[in-house]
C-alpha cells in the first residue's frame, strides 16, 4: 500500500475520532494502528497537525467585531462565543487597535500583543495585568503584575511612561521590557534609552540603555550590562520560548512555573545543576525529560513535579 | 517505554523535523512522487527503533535512516550510480542540539497555519475554519452549513491531509537551518 493510501485511511480514522468514536470503532482503529508502524506514524503525523491547527483559535474574532464580515459570520461568532466559552480569550491578537484607558490581562501560559492608539506595541507575557491610558496629552501604562514588552513610538511632546511598583520608567525612544513581582521591578532595555526614577524618592534617577538590565529592590537599583544575545534570550518569551544558558535548574524551574499550572519543584543539590537550551514555555514535559541525563528522580504529585537527586 | 510516551515522544521530537526532512529528500531524490513514501518509511523505522530504545540524537538518527533508505532504493533500482551521490556531504548532522529550533515561534506558527488554511479548497476551508477557529463540533458545523455529518467528516479528513502537506513541505522555517548544514550546499535535482 502506498504512503498516500495509508494516509487516506489514517485521515479517515482521525476525522472519525474528531467527531467522536464509539467503543467498537475505537477498537477497530487500534487494531489498524497496530498492524504496522507505517499506519501508526501516518496517523501520528496527521494527529499532530490537527492538534497544531488548534492554534488557529487565536484568529477567532471578538463576538461584536464585524470587520466587514457578513451578518451570518457575526451570528456565528456570537453563537460560538456562547457555545464554546473558551475563556482566556485569543492567545495572540495581533494589531488590535484599542481606545485609550484600557485594561489588559493574560492568563497563565498566555501571551498577547496589542497596539495602543499611538501605535506603540505592547506584548503581555504570562499572567500579566496592565492598564494603559493614551490621550492627546500623555501616554501612561500601569503595570499591575507580570511582564510586558514595549515597542514605543517616540513622541517628544508626549513621553511614554510606565509605572511599576515604586518606579517610573520613561522612554527616550526605545524598546524595553518591564517585569514586576510585587515591589521588585526588572527593566530590560533592548534598544534606545529609558529613564528610571524612584517614586516619592529624592529625585534620584538612572539612565539605562540598550544592553542594560536594571533590577530594583526598595530604593536600590542595580545595573547589569549584558551582551545583546543574552538580552534577546531574556526576551524570548515573546515567541513563547524560554532560553537558558547555564542557568541553574532552580532558576529554570522558576521561569517555567510562571507559564504553567503544573509547577516544578527542584529540591536539594539538584537545584545547582546548570542547564542550557531552548524550550517551549508551555512544555513542562521536555523539562522533565531533561533530567534523565542527570540521573535525577522525577515524581509528579497533585500537579507538582518534584525533582530531586 | 509505554505506548503513549512513545507516541508523544515521536510527535514532539521527530515530527517537528519534517520540513527539514522533506527538504533533504527533495534535494536528494529525483522522483517527487516518492518523497511521501520515503518519509513515511523513515518515520516508521525511527518509530520501530525507538520502541526498543530512543535514539539520543534524534536529528542525525532520522537523517541517517532517510539516507540509508535512499541508498537502498538506488541499489535496487540502479538508476543512479552511487558515486554521483558520494560528493554530497550529506551527513554533517552530528550536532546534538535539541530539536527545539525546529519548533516555529508562536507568531510564525500562527501565520504558517493561516497560510495553510487559506490554501484549502473553499468548502474544506470553511469546515476547518468553523471546527478550529470557531471551535464548533463536527455536528454543529454540519448543522450550520446545512450539510451531512459525513460530508463534514470527509472534509475534516481532507483538510488535515492538506494542512500536513502545506506545513511539512514549507520552506520558510528551513532557511535558518539550511545555512548550518553542508548537505544543502550543493543543491541537486533542483527543478
Amino acid at each position: 500500500m502506498s504512503a498516500d493510501e495509508i494516509e487516506q485511511i489514517a485521515s479517515e480514522w482521525l476525522a472519525r475520532e474528531d467527531r467522536g468514536l464509539t467503543a467498537e470503532e475505537h477498537a477497530l482503529m487500534e487494531r489498524w494502528l497496530e498492524e504496522s508502524s507505517l499506519h501508526k506514524v501516518s496517523y501520528l503525523r496527521l494527529k499532530a497537525v490537527w492538534r497544531r491547527a488548534d492554534r488557529l483559535g487565536a484568529l477567532k474574532r471578538p463576538p461584536a467585531a464585524g470587520r466587514g464580515a457578513s451578518p451570518r459570520w457575526i451570528g456565528l461568532s456570537v453563537a460560538a462565543a456562547l457555545i464554546v466559552c473558551v475563556g482566556g480569550g485569543a492567545w495572540l491578537a495581533w494589531h488590535r487597535t484599542v481606545p485609550p484607558g484600557q485594561d489588559f490581562a493574560t492568563g497563565i501560559g498566555r501571551i498577547q500583543a496589542v497596539r495602543l492608539a499611538d501605535g506603540t506595541k505592547v506584548e503581555l507575557n504570562t499572567n500579566t495585568r496592565l492598564h494603559a491610558d493614551v490621550n492627546d496629552a500623555s501616554r501612561t501604562v500601569r503595570l499591575d503584575s507580570g511582564e510586558a514588552y514595549f515597542d514605543v513610538v517616540h513622541d517628544d511632546k508626549r513621553p511614554f511612561t510606565v509605572y511599576a511598583g515604586n518606579r517610573r520608567i520613561t522612554d527616550i525612544g526605545t524598546k524595553f521590557s518591564v517585569f514586576r513581582n510585587g515591589d521588585d521591578v526588572r527593566v530590560t532595555v533592548r534598544e534606545g534609552k529609558v529613564r528610571i526614577e524612584v517614586l516619592n524618592g529624592d529625585g534620584k534617577q538612572v539612565l539605562a540603555e540598550a544592553g542594560h538590565v536594571l533590577v530594583t529592590k526598595g530604593l536600590e537599583t542595580l545595573i547589569i550590562t549584558k551582551p545583546e544575545a543574552d538580552i534577546v534570550n531574556d526576551l524570548s518569551w515573546r515567541d513563547g520560548m524560554l532560553i537558558f544558558n547555564q542557568q541553574t535548574l532552580a532558576e529554570a524551574a522558576e521561569q517555567f512555573n510562571r507559564y504553567n499550572e503544573r509547577q516544578i519543584l527542584v529540591e536539594g543539590p539538584a537545584r545547582k545543576i546548570r542547564i542550557g537550551g531552548s524550550f517551549k514555555a508551555d512544555n513542562v514535559d521536555v523539562f522533565v525529560l531533561l533530567h534523565r541525563g542527570f540521573g535525577l528522580s522525577v515524581n509528579e504529585q497533585d500537579g507538582t513535579i518534584i525533582v530531586s537527586r | 517505554m509505554n505506548q503513549d510516551a512513545l507516541d508523544d515522544w515521536f510527535m514532539r521530537e521527530v515530527l517537528p523535523l519534517e520540513p527539514m526532512l522533506t527538504r533533504f529528500l527533495q534535494r536528494n531524490w529525483r522522483h517527487e512522487a516518492e518523497i511521501g513514501d520515503l518519509r513515511q518509511e523513515a518515520y516508521a523505522r525511527v518509530y520501530e527503533a525507538a520502541k526498543r530504545e530512543r535514539p539520543q540524537l534524534v536529528k542525525p538518527f532520522l537523517f541517517q535512516i532517510a539516507r540509508n533508505l535512499m541508498i537502498d532504493r538506488l541499489r535496487r533500482q540502479s538508476v543512479v550510480s552511487l558515486e554521483s551521490m558520494a560528493d554530497v556531504d550529506w551527513l554533517n548532522v552530528s550536532d546534538d542540539r535539541p530539536s527545539s529550533e525546529a519548533y516555529v515561534a508562536a507568531r510564525q506558527e500562527l501565520r504558517l497555519l493561516q497560510a495553510a488554511l487559506d490554501k484549502l479548497p473553499p468548502r474544506c476551508r470553511q469546515v476547518v475554519l468553523m471546527r478550529k477557529v470557531e471551535g464548533f463540533s463536527q455536528r454543529e458545523v454540519a448543522k450550520e452549513m446545512g450539510i451531512t455529518i459525513e460530508t463534514v467528516e470527509n472534509q475534516v479528513a481532507k483538510g488535515m491531509r492538506l494542512l500536513a502537506q502545506a506545513i511539512g513541505g514549507r520552506r520558510d522555517a528551513v532557511t535558518a537551518q539550511a545555512r548550518r548544514y553542508n548537505f544543502f550546499r550543493k543543491p541537486r535535482h533542483v527543478r
